[in-house]
């Protein structure tokens, strides 16, 4: 049953990957990535991951898919006249391309896990004990041996939230930007 | 649950594959940022996977996996807003987020 539940979650992951792919709409696109986290998010609950799956939903359905519907919006990309406008057709040449180097690459993952022996282990797949994931050992390791790229993480983040900041603020000094489209949307946000 | 990690293995590469492809093939920005949160996301369940698989071989767990999924987490954070940040400069200086119109041989 939770067998069935995982391969059920495993397919709503993929039908919904290949749907961010496929769909011309930048909103159905985020979307669709929103319901293949929530599928990996079950399959990390499965797996008894619980912390991870919930680290999924907040940080990737709440805080990632909240910016990019927000980007989108935006930038009016869900606009009918917007979407008509850059909707070219790739050439023959280049989706032949783009879909043999995926497939190739697919080919090659696929291989390398099917010509690799990984054993059963002999009393099936463990939980963590008591059904959550290793917290007081991830703690520890995230204090312990990994402190240097626990404080790298942090600073990364300040430095993003500093440098985002700076990348998406308007220039007013500059009067030759051209923001008009734009000037009325991002007022509130500025 | 008791599936082998042969198959969480497998969707990962489907996964993986999904994400290159949209790479590599999607003309907006802001779906080619989505397509690399997806190949990131391959690449977590492969941690995990892994993890998974060494408790139930060795029977104590490590919590490298985990850890490192969360890391990876934290820097898909990051990429998402600096990719997003960067798409909204770019979009005020050119008007459009195709990568073909952004191009720098296009104009």
């Amino acid at each position: 049953m939770v067998d069935l539940l995982f391969y059920v979650a495993a397919a709503l992951c993929v039908l919904c990957a290949l749907g961010v792919v496929v769909s011309a709409n930048p909103v159905q696109s985020v979307l669709m990535l929103l319901g293949s986290f929530v599928g990996i998010s079950l399959i990390y609950l499965l797996a008894g991951f619980q912390f991870l799956a919930a680290i999924q939903i907040l940080v990737y359905g709440g805080a990632i898919m909240v910016l990019f519907l927000f980007v989108v919006m935006l930038l009016n990309q869900g606009d009918p006249a917007v979407l008509a406008s850059e909707q070219g057709l790739l050439s023959k040449a280049q989706l032949a391309g783009g879909l043999a180097v995926a497939g190739s690459a697919l080919a090659l993952l696929l291989a390398a896990v099917v010509r690799t022996e990984i054993p059963r282990p002999i009393f099936g797949y463990l939980w963590p004990e008591g059904g959550l994931d290793p917290l007081v050992g991830m703690a520890q390791a995230m204090f312990g041996p990994y402190v240097l790229a626990f404080e790298g993480a942090s600073v990364l983040l300040l430095t993003t939230a500093v440098g985002v900041m700076t990348l998406a603020k308007r220039q007013r000094s500059k009067p030759s930007v051209k923001a008009a489209p734009l000037s009325s949307t991002t007022e509130g946000s500025a | 649950m008791n599936v082998p990690s042969e198959h969480l293995l497998i969707l990962a590469a489907i996964l993986f594959a999904i994400g290159l492809g949209g790479f590599l093939l999607r003309r907006n920005v802001i779906v080619v940022l989505m397509s690399i949160e997806l190949m990131l996301n391959a690449a977590n369940i492969v941690f995990l996977a892994g993890a998974r698989q060494h408790a139930s071989e060795s029977g104590h767990w490590l919590p490298d996996g985990p850890v490192m999924v969360t890391f990876v987490i934290a820097v898909a954070a990051v990429e998402a807003a600096v990719g997003l940040a960067l798409v909204i400069a770019l979009f005020r200086r050119k008007q459009t987020v195709s990568l073909d119109q952004l191009s720098p041989t296009s104009d």
